[in-house]
């Protein structure tokens, strides 16, 4: 490994275990690489979930599927309807469903339970298949998860799929593999119906927001049929027929390259990494794809595309970027894609990344990440709110993107804050999104409350004139000391608005 | 439809830990561990966040598959040396989660093994809760933390002086929002005098921080520690919550021979007036004018909107004392509660609906529902066709779906900002509400007059027909 990364140790204070979790980029060390891709510490404040958190946020988005919770209330609780996806069509994943164990099924196992809620289910709902998803104690306690599922299977003929994901099995990532893994059991069991000469399938895509419908019509313009896109407002159906495709495009790296890695090994299908966040990253997956294609008429329409499209939005993004240029940004994300392509992201705006941290990267990304930041920007895995607190200080961080459990430690701290995570409401991605996402950097960092911020009430009169101005004084000096009441009543609003200003 | 029996479609309760984080989260310089997985801390943080929209920390012991296999004593033991470490708390609620409570964990033991391994742990007071998931909800959970925390601190004397300090207690046995807890501060403070009270837990500054332009780590406020040490002084208790058990409050007077009253939390004119008469009555004195002046401006207020809420609909649901506060604010203003469902099953609440519904309006056809889901509630909710619908933001869905308005009010309110700020405790409280729910209705009744207006077959030009006739 070339000289990226050298772990300085002691950027900030935090527990000495967590100090290989964190480094300073700098050109000059040579000194080894960044610990992750291990458990979280106890204690440590992680700001991880868990192996169901990773399995439910990469399915939960498949819109006509019951999504059956095996466990205890509290799982699917706080889960419930947690992803922001749209959907074109069904809305069933947005309900929650829970077997809602309770102290006598942990005693006696929940499988006759589970298996009496999924025949309630499927009576009610008719959905085209079901995920059941493992939470902790159903590990613990050791419920067949698979036999229930697969009896199921046969005795009401559509696919019940169980998502292997007890909390404590590992991390975040397992859960992604074990998305992956339900997936795997649909795919390849209904042939696709072909329109085009060109097909694809977008991976690691939820729709948040409707990420995926500012996307899929720039692959179609180009002539491509675009069979599923996993898991954003896909169907039990397209999903299905998802091997019908020549090329699968890979956004979220972290929660899909397994499942891009088996359908090569499947079916023979390649995959490339791509981004649609960013005017750089957007022209680089379309080129890319049409560059897979080689059809000429095909690269042609993508460049039409690219130049129409960025000529269209320049204006607003020039006049954004003016406003936020040489402000400093810190990204914290759950995947190492969305982050490296936030690199570039602020740089088409003009902004500098002075921290990056991820919740579930890995080795290779974290050097990826290194070879785009400049010098003196902190590297950080699985961060937790204190040291994340201290390095927004310490690196003087303008904004902060990142989830809500970072939303208001960010506030706080006064740093403006944009959500990209399952919680915003307005597209991120595509040409439009890339704008709306300029549109809310401008609106977080350049509102006025930010003058506001840590200020305090300058009392109206000075402490040396504080017993004189009392009352008793007052009630003497007549008309004289309201006239001067009168005039620190004016000193008060502008010293407030001094003070708030410095 | 299908009878369910089994499933659960989308959930009114959140299981014991979160409650137990609730109850912590308002005792002074405090922090709470989760033992179990990574996620069950996390996604609790993140729902306390989204409501409370404030930075929320809870450690996690984050149990492996190693830790489940052979115990999570190392882990729980690292993760409250590492809490301590950077959070340096001075209590440490620790709460199970389904996982450790079914591998079986002896909390107990591990903490007193922990205490004697550790030279920083002998200045934190840890507190286990065992809030196993699959038992009981939230609302569980905050009892039994409370409960936990005052026989921790009234323990052995370590605290506390020992000596009566004529007192009250209050007690909560629900959550409320930081701006009740700050009203209810205020009547405690007015009315007996600002030493002369215990509350228990108190979040109004810990989930409802000013900004100063710093990070805490812990947030300041919460009860003090010295107070719940005090608390086995005290003359009398009284427990805010009717519809469940409060563990605490039985304590205190089991223990130390405390006398109690358990009053309903003071939602709308008369439970408001009962707590204050309850106040007035224990401290011998006349409830102040500032009260008197209020109580009439809500009676006024009341007064302004009878002939707007009068017999509208109302289908009301949440945590079970929430809930009875707000069917009798609704009862008392002449509304027509068509439906009343509690999140848990608590032992009290369906009998204090039922005698409440009784004294105000015995001719009401009110269905009452515990320990529902959401589904059931709202399959509840389109047979009963109510007008409106009061309680936290789940009820969204049902809401849009029949086209009615959601007053917001109680936990998880996700959707809208400034639950920290909603205030429905006292007569300032009811205020609130009443002014919400009117505003609701006319705004509502307003919308269908427009389309009304709208509507092309109703609208009549204005032509010469319509003139002469409206000359003759």
């Amino acid at each position: 490994m070339p000289e990226i990364t050298g772990v300085v140790r002691n950027v900030i204070s935090t527990l000495d275990e967590r100090q290989p979790y964190i480094a300073l980029k700098q050109v000059k060390k040579e000194d080894t690489t960044l610990a992750c891709d291990n458990t979280s510490i106890a204690g440590s404040m992680s700001q991880r979930a868990c192996v169901y958190s990773g399995a439910r946020v990469a399915l939960n988005p498949v819109t006509d599927a019951v999504h059956l919770v095996h466990g205890p209330i509290g799982c699917a609780s706080y889960t419930w309807d947690i992803r922001g996806s749209l959907s074109s069509g069904k809305e069933t994943f947005r309900t929650s469903f829970s077997s809602n164990m309770k102290e006598l099924d942990v005693v006696f196992g929940g499988e006759k339970k589970l298996s009496k809620c999924i025949d309630e289910l499927i009576a009610l709902y008719r959905p085209p298949v079901v995920f059941v998803y493992s939470t902790c104690i159903v590990g613990i306690i050791g419920d067949d998860l698979q036999a229930v599922c697969r009896e199921a299977s046969l005795q009401h003929d559509i696919p019940i799929i169980p998502v292997q994901s007890e909390g404590f099995k590992g991390t975040k990532s397992d859960g992604y593999k074990a998305a992956c893994n339900a997936l795997m059991q649909l795919i390849g069991t209904r042939e696709p119906e072909i329109s085009s000469p060109y097909r694809i399938n977008i991976l690691g895509d939820y729709n948040v927001a409707g990420d995926v419908w500012l996307v899929k019509p720039l692959f179609e313009k180009m002539g491509i049929q675009v069979i599923t896109s996993m898991t954003g407002d896909a169907t039990a159906d397209s999903i299905s027929k998802a091997h019908g495709a020549q090329l699968n495009l890979v956004q979220c790296s972290g929660s899909m390259t397994y499942l891009a890695k088996w359908m090569m090994k499947e079916y023979d299908i390649p995959f490339r990494k791509v981004s649609y966040f960013g005017i750089e990253d957007i022209a680089t997956a379309l080129r890319e794809t049409a560059e897979f294609f080689g059809s000429r008429e095909m690269k042609r329409i993508a460049e039409e595309i690219i130049e129409s499209e960025t000529r269209r939005i320049m204006p607003e993004i020039r006049s954004i970027r003016s406003r936020v240029r040489g402000k400093t940004a810190a990204i914290y994300m759950g995947g190492a894609a969305k982050a490296l392509t936030l690199i570039k992201g602020f740089r088409e705006l003009g902004m500098e990344v002075v921290i990056i941290g991820t919740q579930t990267g890995k080795q290779e990304d974290y050097r990826q990440i290194s070879y785009q930041v400049k010098d003196g920007t902190v590297i950080v895995d699985d961060a937790n709110p204190l040291e994340l607190a201290e390095l927004l200080v310490r690196q003087k961080a303008d904004l902060m993107v990142a989830g809500v459990k970072e939303r208001f430690l960010a506030y706080k701290l006064g740093v403006a804050f944009c959500d990209f995570n399952h919680d915003r409401v307005i597209e991120f991605e595509g040409y439009d999104g890339f704008l709306n996402f300029a549109r809310e950097l401008d609106a977080s960092m350049n509102s006025p409350v930010w003058k506001f911020h840590g200020s305090r009430l300058k009392p109206a009169v000075d402490a040396a004139r504080k017993n004189e101005a009392g009352l008793k004084t007052r009630q003497g000096a007549g008309i004289e000391a309201t006239a001067r009441e009168a005039k620190n009543m004016h000193d008060l609003s502008t010293a407030t608005l001094q003070e708030s200003v410095a | 439809m299908t009878e369910r029996n089994y499933a659960t479609v989308n959930p009114c309760v959140m299981c014991q830990p979160i409650g137990s984080v609730m109850a912590f989260k308002g005792i002074e310089n405090s922090m709470v561990m989760l033992h179990g997985s990574q996620g069950c801390s996390t996604y609790m943080r993140l729902h306390l966040a989204h409501h409370f929209r404030e930075p929320v920390d809870i450690g996690s012991s984050s149990l492996s598959e190693k830790g489940a296999v052979y115990g999570g004593s190392e882990n729980l033991k690292k993760g409250l040396k590492n809490l301590i470490l950077r959070y340096n708390p001075k209590v440490i609620g620790v709460s199970t989660t389904c996982l450790a409570e079914t591998i079986g964990d002896d909390i107990g033991r591990i903490i007193a093994e922990f205490r004697e391994e550790e030279d920083i742990a002998y200045d934190v007071m840890i507190i286990p809760v065992p809030t196993p998931s699959y038992e009981d909800s939230h609302n569980s959970g905050y009892i039994k933390a409370v409960e936990a925390i005052v026989k921790e601190f009234t323990a052995g004397g370590i605290h506390g002086s020992g000596i009566f300090n004529n007192k009250l207690n209050v007690v909560l046995s629900e959550n409320v929002s930081p701006e009740d807890t700050r009203e209810l501060r205020r009547i405690f403070s007015d009315i007996i005098g600002p030493n002369s009270f215990i509350l228990l837990p108190d979040i109004s500054e810990t989930f409802d921080a000013p900004m100063t332009g710093e990070l805490q780590k812990i947030f300041s406020g919460g009860t003090p520690h010295s107070a719940i040490a005090d608390m086995k002084n005290s003359a009398a208790t009284i427990g805010l919550g009717i519809a469940n058990n409060n563990k605490a409050v039985r304590y205190l007077e089991r223990a130390f021979d405390i006398p109690s009253q358990d009053l309903p939390l003071p939602i709308g004119l008369e439970y408001t007036d009962s707590l204050l008469a309850a106040l007035s009555g224990t401290a011998g004195i006349d409830v102040p004018e500032t009260y008197q002046k209020e109580r009439g401006r809500l009676i006024d207020a009341m007064v302004d909107s009878h002939k707007y809420v009068y017999g509208i609909k109302v289908a009301i649901y949440g945590d079970p004392d929430n809930v009875l506060g707000m069917l009798s604010l609704a009862l008392e203003n002449g509304m027509h509660p068509v439906l009343v469902a509690a999140s848990g099953k608590s032992p009290g609440f369906a009998g204090h609906a039922m005698e409440r519904v009784r004294q105000v309006k015995p001719d009401c056809d009110v269905t009452i529902l515990e320990d529902v889901d959401f589904d059931t509630f709202n399959d509840a909710v389109k047979k009963a066709k109510p007008d409106m619908l009061i309680g936290n933001s789940n009820g969204k869905y049902v809401a849009k779906e029949m086209g009615i308005p959601l007053v917001r009010v109680g936990f998880p309110i996700h959707d809208r900002v400034g639950a920290q700020r909603i205030l429905s405790l006292g007569y300032l409280g009811a205020m609130n509400m009443l002014d919400r729910i009117t505003n609701t209705i006319l705004e509502a009744q307003e919308e269908k007059l427009a389309e009304k207006w709208s509507e092309p077959e109703s609208y009549v030009p204005f032509g010469e027909d319509t003139f002469h006739s409206a000359e003759a």
